[in-house]
C-alpha cells in the first residue's frame, strides 16, 4: 500500500521556494485593497476582508527580514487558516499546486542558528528543485516583535545541503 | 383521568415533539458531518457526543410517552456511538449508513405517532443496526440508563414552560409536590402513577412537569390546589414525595376574572426556539443588503444627470423607502438576538453569596434594571468580565465589617449592579460602598514600575488605564476572590472589542463604581465616513455628540504642545488622528473635530474631511496582528475595500 501523497501548494519569495500544505489554504487572490492598520507591526500591510472576514495581510518578505518588492501582476494573497486564525500571505507568486510524495520529504536539516528547524516541517528535493515546507503555525505564533531572518537561515539549509551532496574532500 | 390531567397530557405530547423534532434536526447535520469523515482515523469526539445526547435525550423522552420502537432504535444507535467513542468500531460506511437509516426510521415512527397513523416497520433498521452493534462487547446499560420514571409512567411531561395561572376557591391552599421515583419506592408500588393517584383524591393538579436533574433523574412536580390541611399528606413524606406552599405569581389582567380552570392550550405554547447560527445567517444577509443599497445609492447618484428630474425624484422616494424598510427588518432580526441581561445578574448573586460566606461578611447585592436587554453575544462576552468585577468589589472594595462600623457605615457592605439602555447604548455599572481606591498607593506602585511620571496628577482615567495595564497589582498576595481568572485589563479588552468603553469613578472611603458603556447591537450602525491622511475611517454616530468645523487659527496650543479648541466656552482637548495614526493630514483651509467622551473626559478628534453618514455592518477584528488600541472592527461599503472603524472613547481613554 502506497501512502497518500500530500497536496502542496508552491510560492516563491526571492526566488525561493516554499510550499504550504494545500488543506490549510482557504483560497488565493490578486492583491488589490488592502487598507492600512495603523501601529499594526511592520510587517502586516493591512487588513483586507476574505469571505465577510476581516484578516491581517502579512508580508512574508517582510516578516522573512527581506526587502520589500512592489506588487505586481504576479504577486498573490495566499489566504491560510492555522488553527482558529485565518490569516493573508502575500508572496511574490504562487502558481504550482503539487503533490509531494511523502518519501520525497525529509525533516530540515540542522543550522547553526537553529531557525530551520522551527520554521520548516521539512524539506523536499523535486526534479533537482529545493522546496521547503514552511510550518505556518510556527511563523504565525511568533510575537511581532521577534524579528525572523528566515533568509539567513534558508542561506545556512542551502549550504548544509550542499555540504551532503559534496563531502568535503 | 380527569378532563385536566388528559389535557396536561397533550400539552406534554405537544412538548415532546417540539423536542424531538430539535434533536432530530441537530442529529442530521451531524450525520452528514460525520459521513463526509468516514474511514478517517480520526473523528471530531465532540461530534459524536453531541448525538449521543439527542439520542439519549430521544430515547428518555420516547420511554415516557410510551413509544417503544422509538426508544428501541435509539437505544441501539447510542450503543453504536458508545462503541465508536470507546474507539471499539471504525466509523465504517456500513455505521454511517445504518445510523442514517436508523434516524430515518426515527423520524417516520415520531412522525406516525403525531399524526397518529400505523407505526412504519422498524425491522429493517433493527436489523441493520444490529448488524454493526452484534460483535460489540454486551454492554450492561448504566443505572442511569434505566430510565425508571419511563416505566412507572405514561404520562409525558414538560420540560421548561412554567405552570399556568390558577385561581383558589375559599379555604384553599396551592402546594408545589416533589417526587423523585426510585427503585425502592417502585417495590413498595410507589410510584408516579400512584402519587398522581393521591394527589388527584385530596385536590387538583394545575400543573404537572418533569425536572430532569443532572446525571438524567427525573424528579416531578405536581403542582395542587387543596383545601386539605397539610396533616393530611404529612405520612406520605416517607413515600418519598416533599412539597412547599406555592406563591402564585400575581395574577396578569387577563387572567383575573376568568374561569378556575386553566384553559388547556392547544398546540405547544407560542414560542419558537431558534438556533443563533440561523439569526447570524439572517443578519448576515440582511448585512449585504444594506451593503447592495448603499451601491445602488451611489449609482443613483452618479447617474443624476442623466435621469429627469421627475423619474429621479421617483427613483430616490424608493431608494428611501428601501432605506426604512431594510432598517426595520434590521432591528426586527436585531430583536430576535436580544436577551435581557438579568440572566447574568441573577448569576452574580450566587458569586456574592459564596463570596460573602467565604469572607464572613455581610453582603447586600442590589440588582437594577435586569429587565435591559442586550445582544445575545455582548451578554456571553460581558460574563467574565463582569464576574471580575463583582469579585473585585467585594475582595479589594468592601471592608470588614468592624472597619466599616467605625467609619460610620453599616456593617453591610453594599454592591449595586445596574443595568439601563440610553439611546444606542447599554450601560452597566458596578458599584461598592466599600474603602475606594488609594490613589498615594497606586501612584506609588505605578512610578516604582514606570508607569506614571513622577509629576503628572492620577486623574480617574490614568488611574483606570494604570489599573488595567496588564500585570499591575498593588496586592501582593492574590486571594481567592480577586487573584485568578480575567484581570482588570481583560476587562477593559474585552469591553473594547465589543466597540464599547469603560470608566472609573473612585472616592476615598466612598466606593468605586465602573461604568460600562456597550453598544446595544453590534451588526450594523450609523456611522459618519471620515477621510484622514487620504484613508478612510468610520466613526460610530452614536460615539459622537458634535461635529464642529475649524480652522488651524481655532487652535490654541499649550506649553506641553497639547492643542485645545474653545467649546461652549469651555476649551476641548484635541486628538489629531493623523498623529495617532502615523498618517499625514491633508485637509486645505478648514478641518473637522468629531466632540467625543470617555466618561467625564470630552475631547475632540481631528479628522480631515467629512465624506458622509452611513449605515455600515460592523465586522469584527480578532485577529491580534491586527488589533490595534482605537480601532473596533472594520467593515466595507460596497466597493470590497475594507475601512477601519474607530472607537473614539478608546483613543480619548489612552490620551496622555
Amino acid at each position: 500500500m502506497t501512502e497518500r501523497q500530500a497536496p502542496f501548494i508552491l510560492f516563491q519569495i526571492a526566488d525561493t521556494t516554499y510550499a504550504v500544505h494545500s488543506e490549510a489554504v482557504q483560497q488565493m487572490e490578486m492583491v488589490e485593497h488592502i487598507t492600512p492598520v495603523p501601529n499594526a507591526p511592520p510587517f502586516v500591510e493591512g487588513v483586507v476582508l476574505s469571505r465577510g472576514q476581516v484578516i491581517p495581510a502579512i508580508n512574508l518578505r517582510t516578516r522573512f527580514g527581506l526587502e520589500k518588492k512592489p506588487y505586481d501582476l504576479r504577486t498573490r494573497l495566499i489566504v491560510v487558516r492555522s488553527g482558529e486564525r485565518t490569516v493573508g500571505l502575500i508572496v511574490d507568486s504562487a502558481r504550482e499546486f503539487l503533490a509531494i510524495p511523502p518519501e520525497a520529504i525529509q525533516p530540515p536539516p540542522d543550522t547553526a542558528s537553529g531557525m530551520s528547524e522551527r520554521y520548516l516541517e521539512g524539506i523536499a528535493i523535486l526534479d533537482k528543485r529545493l522546496i521547503l515546507i514552511l510550518n505556518v503555525d510556527a511563523v504565525l505564533s511568533i510575537a511581532p516583535s521577534e524579528e525572523l531572518h528566515l533568509a539567513e537561515a534558508i542561506a545556512e539549509v542551502k549550504d548544509a545541503l550542499l555540504a551532503e551532496e559534496n563531502p568535503p574532500a | 383521568m380527569t378532563p385536566a390531567s388528559t389535557n396536561v397530557f397533550t400539552e406534554f405530547l405537544d412538548d415532546y415533539f417540539a423536542e424531538c423534532d430539535e434533536h432530530l434536526t441537530a442529529m442530521r447535520r451531524n450525520l452528514l458531518t460525520l459521513e463526509s469523515l468516514a474511514q478517517q482515523e480520526r473523528v471530531d469526539v465532540s461530534l459524536l457526543d453531541e448525538l449521543f445526547r439527542s439520542l439519549h435525550t430521544i430515547k428518555g423522552l420516547s420511554g415516557m410517552v410510551g413509544l417503544a420502537e422509538a426508544e428501541q432504535l435509539a437505544h441501539l444507535m447510542e450503543s453504536i456511538l458508545r462503541a465508536l467513542r470507546r474507539h471499539q468500531l471504525d466509523l465504517s460506511d456500513e455505521a454511517v449508513d445504518a445510523l442514517i437509516l436508523g434516524t430515518r426510521t426515527l423520524e417516520q415512527v415520531i412522525a406516525t405517532r403525531q399524526t397518529r397513523q400505523p407505526l412504519p416497520d422498524i425491522a429493517p433498521a433493527i436489523k441493520q443496526l444490529e448488524a454493526i452493534t452484534g460483535p460489540l462487547p454486551d454492554l450492561p446499560p448504566s443505572p442511569e440508563e434505566t430510565p425508571t420514571a419511563a416505566t412507572e409512567t405514561r404520562l409525558p411531561l414538560p420540560r421548561e414552560s412554567g405552570p399556568p395561572a390558577f385561581t383558589l376557591r375559599e379555604g384553599e391552599r396551592a402546594w408545589l409536590f416533589q417526587f423523585t421515583p426510585a427503585r425502592a419506592l417502585a417495590e413498595r408500588g410507589i410510584s408516579v402513577d400512584s402519587i398522581r393517584t393521591r394527589l388527584q383524591e385530596i385536590g387538583q393538579i394545575v400543573h404537572a412537569a418533569p425536572r430532569i436533574q443532572d446525571g438524567g433523574k427525573v424528579t416531578f412536580e405536581f403542582l395542587v390546589t387543596t383545601d386539605a390541611d397539610d396533616s393530611t399528606f404529612t405520612p406520605w413524606q416517607e413515600d418519598g414525595l416533599t412539597w412547599a406552599p406555592y406563591e402564585p405569581p400575581p395574577p396578569t389582567p387577563a387572567a383575573t376574572g376568568l374561569k378556575a380552570v386553566p384553559t388547556p392550550s392547544i398546540g405547544p405554547p407560542n414560542v419558537v426556539r431558534v438556533d443563533l447560527t440561523r439569526v447570524d445567517d439572517l443578519m448576515q444577509t440582511i448585512g449585504d443588503l444594506v451593503i447592495s443599497r448603499a451601491r445602488l445609492e451611489d449609482t443613483l447618484t452618479s447617474l443624476a444627470r442623466h435621469v429627469p428630474a421627475a423619474q429621479q425624484r421617483q427613483l430616490q422616494e424608493i431608494n428611501q423607502a428601501l432605506e426604512r424598510q431594510l432598517r426595520s427588518l434590521r432591528e426586527g432580526v436585531m430583536r430576535l438576538r436580544m436577551v435581557p441581561l438579568g440572566e447574568i445578574f441573577e448569576r452574580m448573586k450566587f458569586v456574592v453569596r459564596d463570596l460573602a460566606r467565604e469572607r464572613r461578611q455581610e453582603i447586600n447585592l442590589a440588582l437594577s434594571g435586569q429587565e435591559t436587554e442586550i445582544d445575545k453575544l455582548v451578554v456571553e462576552r460581558m460574563l467574565d468580565p463582569l464576574l471580575h468585577l463583582v469579585r473585585n468589589a467585594v475582595s479589594h472594595g468592601l471592608e470588614p465589617a468592624e472597619e466599616r462600623l467605625a467609619q460610620g457605615k453599616p456593617a453591610e457592605g453594599t454592591i449595586a449592579l445596574r443595568a439601563a439602555t440610553a439611546g444606542d447604548s447599554v450601560i452597566i455599572e458596578i458599584e461598592d460602598d466599600g474603602r475606594g481606591i488609594d490613589r498615594e498607593r497606586v501612584a506609588e506602585q505605578a512610578r516604582a514600575q514606570g508607569l506614571l511620571d513622577a509629576e503628572a496628577p492620577l486623574d480617574d482615567p490614568t488611574l483606570l488605564d494604570i489599573l488595567c495595564t496588564t500585570g499591575f497589582s498593588t496586592r501582593r498576595q492574590a486571594d481567592r476572590a480577586s487573584g485568578r481568572g480575567v484581570g482588570l485589563d481583560v476587562v477593559k479588552k474585552t469591553v473594547e472589542e465589543l466597540g464599547g468603553s469603560l470608566a472609573l469613578d473612585t472616592e476615598v472611603g466612598r466606593g468605586t463604581r465602573f461604568t460600562i458603556r456597550l453598544p446595544l447591537t453590534l451588526a450594523i450602525v450609523d456611522a459618519l465616513i471620515v477621510s484622514v491622511g487620504g484613508q478612510r475611517f468610520a466613526v460610530p454616530l452614536p460615539s459622537v455628540r458634535e461635529v464642529i468645523e475649524a480652522r488651524p487659527k481655532d487652535v490654541t496650543v499649550l506649553g506641553n504642545e497639547d492643542e485645545m479648541l474653545s467649546y461652549h466656552g469651555d476649551v476641548l482637548p484635541l486628538i489629531r488622528l493623523a498623529a495617532r495614526f502615523g498618517l499625514q493630514e491633508q485637509f486645505e483651509r478648514a478641518f473637522y473635530v468629531l466632540v467625543a467622551a470617555h466618561g467625564a473626559k470630552a475631547a475632540g478628534i481631528v479628522v480631515d474631511r467629512i465624506l458622509g453618514q452611513r449605515e455600515i455592518v460592523v465586522r469584527a477584528i480578532s485577529d491580534p496582528l491586527i488589533q490595534v488600541p482605537g480601532i473596533a472592527g472594520a467593515t466595507e461599503l460596497g466597493d470590497g475595500r475594507p475601512l477601519l472603524i474607530i472607537n473614539p472613547a478608546v483613543l480619548i481613554g489612552s490620551r496622555r
